[in-house]
């Protein structure tokens, strides 16, 4: 249990899960971006905003993940950048939930052959974002900010100014 | 720093963060070929009431509905959409929760679908648009084999689509 905590609370871990999370964000960003229109239509289809909000939406939502995507790569504002992805996963999985729990009992009802299959895709997908939700906290918590290109650069700075 | 300068400093900077998605997103939106408007109306579009009749068709085939009608059974989730497209067209584009059914491989494809659909409380088929007449003959089919609440959305994913109505992929 406690090299459980150990390697919870550790930098190194914190690295990892930075780059991973940094990664699907900036990946999961370019599809999005590429594609407002179907993006919009998919926050539409959750029907959870208000229509007039969704295309707004769906244009400027891919550009904060794929910055703090970035930023959590780079370990620039990191702080800010792990706490916004937090909020931006929590967001995801309450609409994924809302989205599984309660249209989930709708489908079925309509009797579609693939409803089973789609449900357990959802349950799927709340489990995946509680997942990445958890790897976000960690980050937060824990990154001290470890291995950033700011510190690497104001390392450099000083070497050169010591020199 | 102290913890409350420190908070602030972070929540500083995320507005930052937002801030600059915000404006880049909608540069890039205003300059991009595949831009969209910034504030949509999808949903509140008016659905056109005019109702599609296939060219041969027979006062004792299966009922034809309108986009309205077809929307109203939408909502409703009582009924299944059937997709008797080809497979291909189908994954390319779909109406939200259509289930495909593709005429040409309709002896491969029916019994697996047979039970949900004995279960439902009705079906609407439909295809492309008003130029395929798959749906009439799909439709025709299920009603001979004794479904009763067998409706043709004649207009088809493309008055679906046309109109900004949920899709799936």
């Amino acid at each position: 249990m406690k090299l459980l905590k150990d390697i919870f609370t550790d930098k190194h871990t914190a690295l990892v899960f930075r780059v991973v999370l940094g990664i699907i964000f900036v990946y999961a960003s370019m599809d999005k971006i590429a594609h407002p229109q179907d993006f919009s239509q998919i926050i539409y289809n959750y029907k959870i905003l208000p229509s007039f909000l969704v295309n707004i939406f769906a244009i400027t939502l891919p550009w904060v993940e794929l910055i703090c995507g970035l930023f959590l790569i780079g370990g620039i504002f990191l702080e800010s950048s792990s706490l916004l992805i937090f909020i931006l996963l929590l967001v995801f999985t309450i609409a994924t939930s809302f989205n599984v729990f309660i249209r989930g009992i709708d489908i079925q009802c309509g009797c579609f052959t693939t409803s089973l299959v789609a449900k357990k895709q959802g349950v799927e997908l709340v489990i995946r974002d509680l997942l990445f939700l958890l790897m976000s906290l960690q980050v937060f918590l824990f990154n001290r900010n470890f291995a950033t290109l700011p510190g690497f650069y104001q390392r450099i700075l000083y070497r050169w100014l010591l020199k | 720093m102290n913890r409350k300068s420190r908070f602030s400093n972070t929540a500083l900077k995320a507005v930052i963060i937002v801030c600059a998605g915000f404006v880049i997103g909608i540069l890039n939106n205003t300059f991009s070929r595949n831009g969209i408007e910034l504030i949509g109306e999808r949903g509140n579009k008016t659905v056109s009431d005019s109702l599609i009749v296939p060219h041969d068709y027979q006062p004792d085939a299966p009922e034809v509905v309108n986009l309205s009608q077809a929307l109203e059974s939408f909502k409703s989730r009582e009924v299944v959409f059937l997709d008797c497209r080809l497979k291909e067209d189908y994954d390319l584009g779909h109406i939200s929760g259509a289930v495909n059914l593709p005429w040409e491989e309709f002896e491969e494809y029916y019994p697996q679908l047979k039970s949900s659909l004995l279960e439902s409380r009705g079906i609407i088929a439909y295809c492309d648009g008003d130029e395929c007449e798959l749906s009439l003959l799909l439709a025709r089919e299920l009603a001979e084999l004794g479904y009763e609440n067998v409706k043709i959305f004649f207009g088809g994913w493309v008055e679906w689509k046309k109109a900004g109505l949920p899709i799936e992929k």
